[in-house]
C-alpha cells in the first residue's frame, strides 16, 4: 500500500507527519529530556558565569551605579602585589596536597591486602571527609587555640609551654598549621579512590608475583602503580588546583589574618567587605585562567615526562608495540609494493 | 487512543507544572505588591496612636522577624504574651533568623517576609521607601524618639532604632581598684600606664583583643569619631573632607589617638598572649570574674558580661580614655531599626505599629538589654553610670547630596571603617610582628584615602 505513496516525488511529508513517526517521536523525546538538564545548567551555571565576565569590565557595587572601566579590573590585579602575593600562600597547600597523597596512597596499599579491622580504619579514615568543611574550621581553632587540644597533648608527652610554637600566630608555621587540616580533611576520601581502583587488580596476580619472588614493595610498585596510576594522575591534578583555591581553613580558623589569606580570602573581602564587586570578578576569572593552565601544565608533564597517567600501556610498549605491527606489515608486503611502502607511509601512523 | 490522549495532556500538565515552579520564584513580589495596591486603609503615623485603647477591636496575627535566636522563644516570646494580653484580638509571633543581615536583604525583596523587622544596614536610605511604612515625618518624630535620623530619608521616618549604645571601655572594677588604680584615665597615655599597672601589680590579662573573633577589632573604629574629636560631624562629613585623617595630632586627640591605644597595648605586650587563639563566648566570663581587666567594646557588652558569671557588679564601663579640650566624649548610635513591612495588609500593619510602639515605650525592653532607650528623656542605663560629666553626642547625618560619599570613600579606599575589620587586625599584626611602625601604617591608609579622594573628586577643606 504504502510503497506507490512514498514513490511519488512531489508529495513532501508535512512536518506534523515526521513528528508522528517513530524518527519523529525519538527526536522530539531526546529533545524535551535534554531540555530541562540543559535549561538549569544554562541558569545556573553559563549565565552566571557570562555575568561575572561581564562584571569583571566594571566598576561596581552590588546596588548602585556601574561604570564601564575596560581592563582596568585585570590590571589592578596584576598590580596589587596582595592579591598575587596571596598564591605564594598557596604553595603549603600544594604541599600538603603532595603529603596527602602519599598518606593516602601509602594507607590504601596497606589495606587492599587483608589487615585486621580493616573496615573501622576505612570508616575512620574517611569520617574526616563527611565533616562540613566550616565544622572542621571550628574544630581546628579549637585544636590550635593556645592551651587547648594540641598544647596539653604535647604537654602531656613532656614538652614544656615555653617550647611550644603558638601555632596560629607564629609565621613560619601558621600555613602549614593550616594546610595540615586540608590534609586531615581529604587524606580518607583520596584513600578510599585509591582503594577502588587497587581492588579491581586481579588478586592472581599478586599471587603469582609472590611465587615469582616478588616482595611486598616489588608488589606494589609493579603491579598496583601502574594499575591505578590514571587515578593518582586524576587526584593530584584535583588536589592542586583545589589548593589554588584554597578558602575554608583560612576564612573559619584565623579570617585571613596573620598572612595567611589566600587568593580566596581575599576576594571575599574585596568583593563583600569594600564592595569591589567588579574586581573580585576579575580576580575570579584570573583565578580560573591560572587553574587551567595549573592543569595543562600538569596534563603535558604527565604525558612526557611520565608514562601517559591514562594509557594502560607504557609509552615505550606503545612504541615497541607499533613498531613489530609495522615490521610484520612491511614483511607482508614486501615484495609486491616494497618501493612504495618505503617512501609513502613513513613512520608518522 | 484515549489512552494516548490522557497520557499526553499528563505529560503536558507535568511540564506546565514544572516551568511553572520555575517561574514562581519571580512571580511573588509583583503579586504582593498588587495586594497593597487594593487596600488603601489610611495608616496613622506613630505619634497619632495611643497603645492600649485605639484599635481594640483590629484582629490580625501579625509576624516580627528577629536577629536574637537566643532569646527569641523566651524574652520575646514573653513581651509578645503581654502584648497580647492588652489587644486579644492581634496576635504577634516571633521568627529568628540567623544569619539575620543576608538572608534578611534577600528575603526584602520578595515583599512576603512578615509585618515587623529590623532594618538591615544593606538597604540605602533612598530605598526605604521601597519596603518601609512611614512611621511620621523627622519634625514630630524627632522630638519623641533618639536616633530618628538614621532611619530617615527625605523628611520621613521609615524605622526606629531598638534603643542605642554608647561607646566606651568594659572594665572589671574590682581588678582596676587591687591594681592600685583610683582614677579612670582620660588619655591615651594614661590608659597605657594603667594597663601597665594591672599587668605588673595583677595575674589578669589588662586588655583582652578578641583579635580572632574578627569583628571585636571592627570595633574599635566605632572611637574614631565623637570620641576622638567631639565632633558630631567627623563621621558624615569632615573625615571624607580632610587631608589626611589619620595622622597624628599633638593633643593625641583623632583617629590616631584611637589607633595608637590599639597599637602601643600589643606592642608592649599587654593583651593576651596569643591573639590568634583568643574566644569572645569565654571572654565575657573571664572578664566577670576578674581574669581580664578590660575589653575595648560597646555598652551592649556590659549587660553580656554582668550575666557571663556571678560577679555581675564587678563588671563597669568607662568612657574612651580621650580628653579633646579638657572634655570626654562619647558615641552613641542607634541599634538596628524597627520597620514595619509596607506590602503588609493595612491592619497588619496598624497592628505591627501598635506592637512596635508598645515595645519600645512601655515593655521592659531596654531594661533588659541595658541600652539607651528609643523615648528621649528616659533614664539612661545603669551601664553608663561612670559617663558623669562625659558628654553623649550622635552623629549628625550627611550634608545633602552626600549621602553615599562616606561609604564610597571607604569603599574605593579600603580602609574599611566600620565595615572591613581587616586592616584593623593588619594594624594589630603589624605591633605583634613589629613588621611596621604605627607611623607607617597610618600613612599607608592616608596614602589609600587621598586616592580615593582624588578618584572620586572630592573637594579636600581641612
Amino acid at each position: 500500500m504504502k510503497k506507490p505513496a512514498s514513490a511519488v516525488p512531489a508529495k513532501k511529508r508535512s512536518f506534523m507527519e515526521f513528528m508522528k513517526r517513530r524518527e519523529g517521536q525519538r527526536g522530539l523525546v531526546i529533545v524535551l529530556f535534554m531540555a530541562i538538564p540543559l535549561l538549569l545548567l544554562a541558569v545556573f551555571t553559563y549565565i552566571p558565569f557570562l555575568k561575572m565576565v561581564q562584571f569583571s569590565f566594571f566598576d561596581m557595587k552590588y546596588i548602585g551605579d556601574r561604570t564601564f572601566v575596560g581592563l582596568q579590573n585585570y590590571i589592578d590585579v596584576f598590580k596589587r602585589d596582595d592579591i598575587f602575593g596571596a598564591l605564594f600562600v598557596s604553595v603549603y597547600y600544594m604541599g600538603g596536597a603532595v603529603v596527602q597523597l602519599a598518606l593516602a596512597l601509602f594507607f590504601a596499599s596497606l589495606m587492599v591486602f587483608k589487615v585486621k579491622g580493616d573496615a573501622f580504619f576505612k570508616g575512620a579514615m574517611f569520617f574526616p571527609y563527611l565533616i562540613c568543611g566550616i565544622a572542621v574550621g571550628f574544630i581546628f581553632k579549637f585544636f590550635y587555640a593556645r592551651g587547648f587540644v594540641l598544647d596539653s597533648l604535647l604537654q602531656l608527652l613532656g614538652m614544656e609551654m615555653e617550647d611550644i610554637p603558638m601555632w596560629l600566630q607564629d609565621q613560619r608555621i601558621n600555613n602549614i598549621s593550616l594546610a595540615a587540616t586540608s590534609v586531615w580533611r581529604y587524606t580518607g576520601q583520596n584513600m578510599i579512590l585509591f582503594l577502588g581502583a587497587m581492588m579491581s587488580v586481579d588478586s592472581d596476580l599478586y599471587e603469582a608475583a609472590s611465587l615469582d619472588g616478588a616482595n611486598k614493595w616489588h608488589q606494589f610498585r609493579y603491579i598496583i602503580l601502574p594499575s591505578i596510576k590514571s587515578i593518582v594522575v586524576l587526584n593530584l591534578i584535583l588536589s592542586i588546583s583545589g589548593s589554588l583555591s584554597a578558602f575554608e581553613p583560612p576564612y573559619v580558623i584565623t579570617n585571613g589574618t596573620m598572612g595567611t589569606g589566600t587568593y580566596f580570602v581575599i576576594m571575599n573581602r574585596l568583593a563583600h567587605e569594600n564592595q569591589k564587586v567588579g574586581l573580585a570578578c576579575a580576580m575570579a576569572i584570573v583565578l580560573l585562567a591560572i587553574i587551567i593552565l595549573c592543569t595543562v601544565a600538569q596534563k603535558l608533564f604527565f604525558k612526557y615526562v611520565f608514562d601517559d597517567g591514562t594509557a594502560d600501556e607504557s609509552k615505550a610498549a606503545v612504541r615497541r608495540r607499533k613498531m613489530e605491527e609495522k615490521a610484520a606489515k612491511k614483511a607482508a608486503k614486501s615484495g609486491a609494493m616494497a618501493q612504495s611502502s618505503v617512501s609513502g607511509k613513513g613512520g608518522q601512523k | 487512543m484515549k489512552k494516548i490522549t490522557l497520557k499526553r495532556a499528563a505529560s503536558l500538565t507535568m511540564a506546565v507544572v514544572m516551568t511553572g515552579s520555575l517561574a514562581a520564584c519571580g512571580g511573588n513580589g509583583g503579586s504582593g505588591k498588587g495586594n497593597t495596591e487594593a487596600s488603601a486603609e489610611p495608616i496613622p503615623t506613630i505619634d497619632q496612636i495611643t497603645v492600649g485603647e485605639d484599635y481594640k477591636d483590629l484582629e490580625a496575627s501579625i509576624k516580627v522577624l528577629t536577629n536574637r535566636t537566643d532569646i527569641v522563644d523566651t524574652v520575646y516570646a514573653g513581651y509578645a504574651q503581654e502584648f497580647m494580653q492588652l489587644y486579644p484580638n492581634i496576635k504577634v509571633e516571633y521568627e529568628a533568623v540567623t544569619d539575620y543581615e543576608e538572608s534578611l536583604t534577600l528575603r526584602l525583596t520578595t515583599g512576603d517576609w512578615g509585618d515587623l523587622c529590623f532594618i538591615p544596614t544593606s538597604v540605602n536610605k533612598s530605598e526605604l521607601g521601597d519596603y518601609f511604612t512611614p512611621l511620621g515625618s523627622y519634625d514630630t518624630l524627632d522630638p519623641i524618639y533618639n536616633f530618628c535620623t538614621e532611619k530617615s530619608y527625605n523628611g520621613t521616618v521609615y524605622g526606629i532604632a531598638n534603643g542605642g549604645t554608647a561607646n566606651g571601655v568594659v572594665y572589671n572594677k574590682k581588678v582596676w581598684a587591687d591594681a592600685g588604680i583610683t582614677d579612670i584615665p582620660r588619655t591615651p597615655d594614661e590608659f597605657l600606664e594603667d594597663l601597665q599597672i594591672i599587668k605588673d601589680n595583677t595575674d589578669a590579662i589588662p586588655m583582652y583583643t578578641n583579635f580572632s573573633a574578627g569583628w571585636p577589632m571592627g570595633a574599635w573604629d566605632a572611637y574614631i569619631g565623637i570620641a576622638a574629636t567631639g565632633n558630631p560631624d567627623y563621621m558624615n562629613h569632615d573625615i571624607v573632607h580632610t587631608k589626611d585623617p589619620f595622622a597624628k595630632q599633638e593633643d593625641m586627640t583623632g583617629p590616631y589617638a584611637v589607633y595608637y591605644v590599639c597599637y602601643e597595648a600589643v606592642a608592649r605586650k599587654l593583651v593576651e598572649e596569643d591573639p590568634a587563639s583568643s574566644d569572645w563566648e569565654s571572654s565575657k566570663s573571664r572578664i566577670n570574674s576578674g581574669e581580664i581587666a578590660s575589653m575595648v567594646l560597646g555598652s551592649w557588652a556590659v549587660q553580656q558580661c554582668k550575666d557571663a558569671g556571678p560577679n555581675a557588679d564587678d563588671v563597669g564601663y568607662m568612657p574612651f580614655p580621650i580628653t579633646v579640650d579638657g572634655k570626654q566624649y562619647a558615641g552613641a548610635g542607634g541599634n538596628y531599626a524597627f520597620g514595619i513591612n509596607k506590602q503588609a495588609s493595612s491592619d497588619n500593619q496598624i497592628a505591627a505599629m501598635l506592637y512596635l510602639k508598645w515595645l519600645i515605650e512601655d515593655s521592659t525592653i531596654y531594661e533588659d538589654e541595658g541600652s539607651i532607650p528609643a523615648l528621649k528623656g528616659e533614664e539612661l542605663p545603669d551601664a553608663l553610670a561612670d559617663f558623669d560629666g562625659v558628654e553623649l553626642l550622635s552623629d549628625n547625618p550627611p550634608a545633602e547630596g552626600e549621602e553615599e560619599l562616606f561609604n564610597d570613600v571607604n569603599n574605593k579606599s579600603e580602609v574599611g571603617i566600620n565595615n572591613d575589620d581587616y586592616p584593623n587586625c593588619y594594624l594589630l599584626e603589624c605591633a605583634l610582628y613589629g613588621s611596621k611602625t604605627l607611623d607607617e601604617v597610618v600613612a599607608e591608609w592616608n596614602a589609600q584615602w587621598t586616592q580615593a579622594q582624588e578618584d572620586l573628586g572630592v573637594e579636600i577643606t581641612q
